[in-house]
């Protein structure tokens, strides 16, 4: 068999010299405005022979004399056919555009052109990600990709964001796609147990971030198997290119300031609050000594007003430096990078710095033999206050401490009597929150060609994370008071690793070209571990200097524990290209995974697409305005694995521990027909390219079903469980985007893009368990609506008689009831949005620019459960109020929404109601930037070869519908805020140098 | 070709055919096999791995009793419901907003202490469950396992019906709570009636008491902890004679004794599980590791912390005589600008955290007093004034109803802000009338109420179709 191979291979190398009567062209790549364009790839069509253009853009390739097309491409640039003629030196201009059908874009398993493409693929450019003030590359995706909703509930530095692609599919398996960085399936999110919130992705560079490739549909992400249900993102990081060494400096420096304020939901000064309390009193009906002794208990004209919302919240700052330097020769090339970023939150104690590192480097060992080394490593420093109802969030003061009590006593120490609340200005100086991840994410490759058109790829790629958490609380004051003292120390390890197999095989089945064939079977292993380890000690010397566990006297936690889970997968795809008119391609895979039963371990998974490139077609010829035209459509399966590794067994479990000696008990009710999640994406789209891609749109219609959920079915608790997973039930997402880009102005000097992305998705319960409701705290899973669908009273206002809260009895609002607890509740609207989308707009005249970045949401509902507490109309009376409960109720006729205050309560208000729920729709100025490229002239004299200088914004504006919207309008998928650190608006300067 | 490439093209051969591609099907082929999908995790079990010894059912106990310690059950909830749904204890002016809405009677169906309680109560069930139906051969050490998860679940179900149904002495036909036995997820369970949940919790203290033979500590059901929380039972259900039995079988037989004057400020002081047998028939422990924290029930009692939010009724501190040795308890001051008596029967809220009396030998000698009414006043007064004595208080010589209404007043004493005073005037089928620390909106909250008794909680009746709820939720 080899001496066959051998054989054939030889064969196939005479004819090769056969043809070798040659000729030399030589040219130069640049883009549109003339900068050259390294690492171009300048290739004869129909054959392998290509080169790579040098650090100048210039090139030389030996072509065949009977050579007729060049075809030049680089990633993230458009490709250009070069008809040859007589002449052997050519100038060619390779243009950026977001849409362009020429362009080259990251897939699974391999590179694509976007005109080959049958799926639904989205790309995201470098320069839309580099150097923004965020800390991490899933945030800066907001509003660039149609379809895909990024969306925050914090501004901590660091904090977790969460994506969503067409909408949400899952219930209880995760609804965040899956992350391939470099070939390689990388675990994100928040892995964190002690930090409020975290993010893996934080140590990951934006920086060395090349293209990033979002897969839709089932036919270019069901290849990913028991993992892609809800998308894929493909990060691809930057390669080095040969040529003359050439090095990149980027810095930029800035500050930050809360980004959304209502001035209803500031907290009331010392005077409103004891005004209101009084009254409060009054109308409960005490008498006088004991509202002077309350009044007076709870600081009553002691002569501070201090001002808790200022003092919490800090001038945030912002930082980043990086370096980078890329070069080699023809047979190896390298990339590498350094970086330094830094952000301070708008709220103290809120801050992360990253340290990053990056290298790449490819060897190409023979004409079939190449390697290819890649590994990327981060470490990130976190500090993140808590948020939510702990008494230790500083944003909780701001709302819930008196005026009355200063953070400090006249001799400037801290004011540790503060009703009962914690001093969070002390807390952030004596107590101590802290991250450290280390991310390592790398891969080793290569790939052999064993005859012509055979490849054989393998690849070995590791991400490997360690979070180290420390968490201190003094033993005077807060948290730590109560046991004298404590502190924690977690250790928190990730490793994964996937083996990839690959042999690809491509050829022209008819010998004319117009018949292409490409086949890629792989087998592919990965295994997740998950290691953990918990240390927790109390009882600590009387000082703040001792900060560690060891200094505990009593030790309370010393845990540590191994969590795994395996996959394995054969995987195959295949495409089949007739004359690049009709594109036909289908995928296979077929993945098991510990994470389910015996009985249900393995499943098939398998895609279908088509496309149609009619602006081929010789009917088409005479419509010349008409550059692209292009149908699209998919159909197939996906899967969602995205449940607890061991959730399938029954389990009893240990720690519940009596008198310091060992206990169990029942864990896990278990379930042995659990399998994964199973998705039919069906997607439709066209690709409209008219006057040379002047104006380009691209258009999918898609209705994705989503069967076999895998649900929390809540259990009567008398059982003894609260709920057991099964694969029950169905939803459905459907819904169109759309993108919509051009250049409406192009003059030599001055050139208007723009781009419009909209994306409308509409979510639906099929089936669910009996089809019966399961309410789950302020929303409600049921049949026929959208999951995330908030349950709640209706509220009424108030009584102008009485100043009595007023909720409907139920859903027809035809009565009112001043009792909470018999009203009913209904569904009040859902937490996602109907609409989300971006609009971009760059305006450049010589080498300045402009760049403004809106992004869009319509149609959700935000909810405030923590409004009870400082709108509750007197509930959580010695707490402070916000401005909003001033609108009260205070004699008959008064007509208002906030009912009459009576201290600790007025009949259940505090209570969930829509008097809590806003509407959501926002529009964000994301990105404002001001820029400005030194002309080459000047740059010749200096010896760089670019130098870009920007002023850029970040959500210096936003516009919400609901005036009673209490805080920012990003609040996390779920909709509900949580007293978290506020989401930042930014100033920054930078510069980019390139030399 | 010269010797150069010959030779790279040879060790390229050699790369290919001896490394390269045997290196991947070789992992290819290991990371096939079916081990490599079956993983186990590293601190879970399965149940049968997880009951298979008798030292197995001793840990699955522990994991029963470290239930009982739960938040919204005997670790702070039900402790403190007792009180303040009644006349004992009341919220400050200064307060982390903690149960106001039972002081207030605010509460709703959605709430989630309620619901904790429910949960906890069948959570625990669940464990003793379990341990119960064991198949593990019987042995004194089993029979031992098995009678205390009898004990912890009668005292569940004790704990559900008291609080979710009308009294027994209401209504023993009335909606009781589902009875569970058995594991079974599936279970939409109703009602049985509250003659039925009596039925059931007197029978499984049958079945403690005769399978138990060991006592272990203050912190595990013992025998005749078994047999004083049959009397409680018997009492609360009306049943004065089987309630004096047994009561009589613990004072005569249980070995027990009561703690005296000299003692009783160290015994309330002590955060430590004893095995001296003073006092304590059952208790449910917090330690320096396993303990509620900030949640704990000393948390919301003591003044050196952050909370301290409940506080002594003022007309019940004047009940106690100046030189009755529970006065000591009671230290006065002020809060929020009011005089206030606050409670020291839980100090320790760092370090080993003071443990929830569930049941002490006082009170067997209260449920013999009050038992012996109303035939047998002598007895009544020997029992009482047992308790009189031992408090350096002054001894009761009341005749007839009187006399009826001093032990219940010792009751509220002896037994206040451990919360039983609610479930007396529950079952006693008593207005809640309140002194004047209370808010003027809830002075007086009528037996008849509905909020009298807990709704079942929203969850449930959302999931059980079977379930019905409390007449007014």
């Amino acid at each position: 068999m080899r001496k066959l191979v051998l054989l054939l291979v030889g064969v196939l190398l005479a004819i090769c010299q056969l043809m070798a009567q040659q000729r030399t062209i030589t040219g130069k790549v640049t883009d549109e405005k003339g900068a050259p364009i390294p690492g171009a790839t300048i290739a004869v069509k129909g054959t392998n022979l290509a080169t790579v253009a040098g650090p100048d853009g210039n090139f030389t390739i030996s072509v065949p004399q009977n050579a007729k097309v060049l075809v030049v491409s680089s990633i993230g640039l458009g490709e250009k056919e070069i008809a040859l003629t007589a002449v052997n030196d050519y100038s060619i201009s390779l243009t950026t555009k977001t849409q362009d059908l020429r362009e080259v874009v990251v897939v699974a398993y391999g590179e694509r052109k976007r005109a080959d493409l049958t799926g639904s693929v989205s790309t995201v450019k470098s320069a839309d990600l580099e150097n923004k003030p965020f800390t991490s590359v899933d945030k800066a995706l907001q509003g660039q990709v149609a379809g895909l909703q990024s969306v925050a509930s914090s501004g901590a530095p660091g904090a977790a964001q969460q994506i969503r692609i067409r909408g949400t599919s899952s219930i209880t398996a995760g609804n965040e796609p899956l992350w391939v960085i470099d070939g390689v399936i990388v675990p994100t999110g928040d892995a964190s147990r002690l930090t409020t919130t975290a993010n893996l992705l934080s140590t990951l560079n934006p920086n060395d971030i090349e293209s990033v490739s979002v897969l839709k549909d089932a036919a270019s992400s069901s290849i990913y198997g028991a993992r892609a249900a809800n998308g894929v993102i493909i990060v691809t990081t930057k390669k080095g290119r040969s040529g003359k060494t050439k090095f990149r400096f980027d810095t930029e420096l800035g500050q930050s300031d809360r980004a959304y304020t209502n001035n209803k939901y500031l907290p009331l000064n010392a005077a409103e609050y004891f005004s209101i309390t009084r009254e409060g009193l009054v109308n409960l009906g005490v008498t006088q000594t004991q509202i002077d002794a309350t009044l007076a208990s709870l600081g009553y004209n002691n002569g501070t007003d201090f001002n808790w919302y200022d003092a919490i919240q800090q001038q945030g700052r912002q930082q980043q430096y990086n370096i980078s330097a890329s070069g080699g020769n023809e047979r190896t090339t390298f990339y590498t990078s350094g970086g330094y970023f830094q952000q301070h939150g708008s709220t103290i104690n809120s801050s992360l710095s990253r340290y990053n590192g990056a290298v790449r480097i490819a060897n190409k060992a023979s004409d079939k033999l190449n390697f290819n080394l890649n590994l990327n490593g981060g470490f990130v420093r976190q500090r993140t206050p808590l948020a939510g109802g702990a008494f230790g969030n500083p944003v909780l003061s701001t709302l819930f401490l008196l005026p009355s009590r200063s953070a400090y006593n006249t001799d400037g120490s801290y004011n540790l009597s503060i009703g009962g609340l914690h001093n969070t200005i002390a807390l952030s100086d004596w107590d101590i929150r802290r991250l450290k991840e280390l991310s390592l994410r790398g891969s080793i490759a290569a790939d052999y060609q064993i005859i012509k058109n055979l490849v054989l790829k393998t690849q070995f790629g590791m991400d490997y994370d360690v979070l180290e958490e420390d968490q201190y609380n003094n033993p005077f004051h807060g948290d730590g008071a109560a046991s004298t003292g404590r502190a924690f120390s977690y250790y928190t390890r990730l490793s994964n690793w996937t083996w990839t197999n690959t042999l690809n095989y491509r050829r022209d089945i008819l010998r004319n070209g117009d018949l292409k064939g490409d086949v890629t079977v792989g087998y592919e292993a990965s295994q997740g571990r998950n290691y953990a380890s918990s240390l927790q000690s109390q009882g600590f010397p009387p000082t703040l200097l001792l900060t560690w566990p060891s200094a505990g006297a009593t030790p309370i936690t010393a845990s540590a524990s191994l969590s795994e889970s395996a996959f394995t997968s054969i995987l195959s795809l295949g495409q089949l290209d007739y004359k690049s008119k009709y594109i036909l391609s289908g995928s296979f895979r077929r993945d098991g995974s510990s994470r389910f039963g015996e009985n249900n371990r393995y499943a098939n998974f398998w895609s279908i697409g088509a496309s149609w490139n009619i602006d081929k077609e010789s009917f088409l010829n005479d419509l010349t305005f008409i550059s692209q035209l292009k149908l699209r459509a998919s159909y197939g399966t996906t899967g969602n694995a995205g449940i607890g590794n061991y959730t399938w067994r029954e389990l009893y479990g240990y720690g519940f521990n009596y008198n310091q000696q060992p206990g169990s008990a029942p864990t896990n009710v278990g379930n042995v027909d659990l399998t994964w999640e199973l998705n039919k994406p069906l997607n439709i789209g066209l690709d409209l390219g008219v006057l040379q891609n002047r104006l380009n749109l691209s258009f999918d219609w898609y209705d994705r079903k989503s069967e076999e959920l895998l649900l929390d079915v809540p259990l009567s608790r008398t059982s003894g469980f609260a709920s057991i997973t099964k694969n029950v039930g169905s939803m459905q997402n459907t819904g169109f985007e759309f993108t919509l880009s051009g250049q409406p102005v192009v003059t030599k000097n001055f050139s208007w893009n723009s781009s419009l992305n909209f994306a409308k998705n509409k979510n639906k319960i099929l089936s669910l368990p009996n089809d019966e409701d399961i309410p789950s705290g302020s929303f409600i899973i049921r049949k026929g609506e959208s999951i995330n669908s908030f349950y709640l009273r209706g509220y009424a206002g108030v009584d102008p008689a009485n100043g009595d809260p007023l909720w409907y009895t139920n859903e027809t609002r035809t009565a009112t009831s001043n009792v909470w607890s018999t009203s009913e509740r209904w569904i009040q609207g859902s937490s996602l949005p109907d609409i989300i989308g971006g609009f971009t707009n760059t305006f450049t005249f010589k080498g300045f620019s402009v760049e403004a970045h809106l992004v869009y949401q319509f149609g959700n509902m935000v909810q405030d459960p923590w409004g009870g507490y400082y709108v509750g109309a007197g509930f959580g009376a010695t707490f402070n109020k916000v401005r909003r409960v001033l609108d009260r109720w205070q004699k008959p006729g008064d007509i208002t929404d906030v009912p009459k205050y009576i201290y600790n309560g007025n009949k259940s208000f505090q209570s969930g109601s829509t008097f809590y729920l806003s509407e959501g729709d926002f529009i964000r100025l994301r990105n404002i930037q001001l820029g400005y490229d030194l002309p080459s002239t000047v740059l010749s004299k200096l010896k760089i070869s670019n130098l870009f200088f920007y002023v850029r914004g970040t959500n210096l504006w936003t516009w919400v519908k609901d005036k009673n919207l209490p805080f920012d309008p990003e609040q996390g998928v779920a909709s509900q805020q949580n007293l978290d650190v506020f989401i930042p608006k930014t100033i920054t300067v930078g510069l980019n140098l390139g030399f | 070709m010269n010797d150069y490439s010959n030779s790279k093209r040879k060790k390229m051969k050699i790369f290919r055919n001896k490394i390269f591609l045997p290196l991947i099907v070789w992992v290819s082929l290991a990371s096939c096999k079916k081990e490599f999908l079956d993983l186990t995790p590293s601190t879970s079990l399965t149940p049968n791995q997880a009951l298979a010894t008798p030292a197995d059912l001793q840990v699955a106990l522990r994991g029963a009793y470290a239930g009982l310690r739960g938040v919204d059950f005997y670790g702070r909830t039900l402790p403190v419901i007792g009180d303040v749904m009644a006349d004992n204890v009341y919220q400050s002016v200064i307060n982390t907003n903690r149960y106001t809405q039972f002081v207030n009677y605010t509460f709703t169906k959605a709430d989630g202490n309620i619901a904790g309680i429910w949960n906890t109560a069948y959570t625990v069930i669940l464990r003793a469950n379990n341990i119960i139906n064991s198949t593990v051969d019987a042995s004194p050490a089993v029979n031992q396992y098995k009678g205390e998860a009898y004990a912890i679940r009668a005292l569940c179900y004790f704990t559900l019906v008291r609080y979710f149904a009308r009294p027994y002495t209401d209504n023993p036909n009335g909606l009781g709570v589902p009875i569970v036995t058995v594991r079974d997820p599936t279970l939409e369970p109703a009602r049985n009636t509250v003659a039925e949940v009596y039925t059931q919790i007197i029978a499984d203290l049958d079945q403690a008491y005769n399978l138990m033979t060991m006592y272990v500590n203050s912190s595990q059901f013992s025998k005749y902890a078994a047999k004083g929380l049959q009397a409680k039972v018997y009492l609360t259900k009306g049943d004065k004679a089987n309630a004096k039995t047994a009561a009589l079988d613990v004072i005569n037989n249980g070995g027990f004794t009561l703690v005296t004057a000299a003692n009783h400020a160290s015994y309330w002081s002590n955060p430590a599980v004893t095995t001296n047998k003073v006092e304590t028939l059952f208790e449910v422990s917090s330690d320096a590791v396993a303990n509620l924290a900030f949640d704990a029930l000393s948390y919301l009692y003591s003044q050196a912390g952050n909370y301290g939010d409940l506080l002594l009724a003022s007309d019940l501190y004047a009940l106690i005589d100046p030189a009755d040795v529970r006065k000591a308890l009671y230290p006065t001051g002020t809060r929020g600008g009011f005089p206030s008596v606050f409670v020291n029967k839980y100090p320790a809220i760092s370090g080993d955290r003071s443990d929830t009396k569930v049941l002490r030998l006082s009170e067997i000698y209260l449920i013999a007093a009050e038992a012996s009414l109303p035939g047998n006043e002598p007895d009544a007064l020997l029992y009482v004034n047992a308790i009189r004595t031992r408090r350096n208080a002054p001894l009761i010589a009341a005749t007839g109803s009187a006399l009826f209404e001093a032990i219940i007043t010792e009751r509220r004493i002896e037994l206040a802000a451990e919360g039983d005073r609610y479930m007396d005037l529950m079952r006693l089928k008593r207005d809640v009338n309140r002194g004047p620390n209370f808010p003027s909106s809830v002075l007086q909250i009528l037996y008849s109420d509905f909020k009298r008794v807990l709704p079942i909680p929203q969850a449930e009746m959302d999931v059980n179709q079977n379930m019905e709820q409390n007449p007014g939720w």
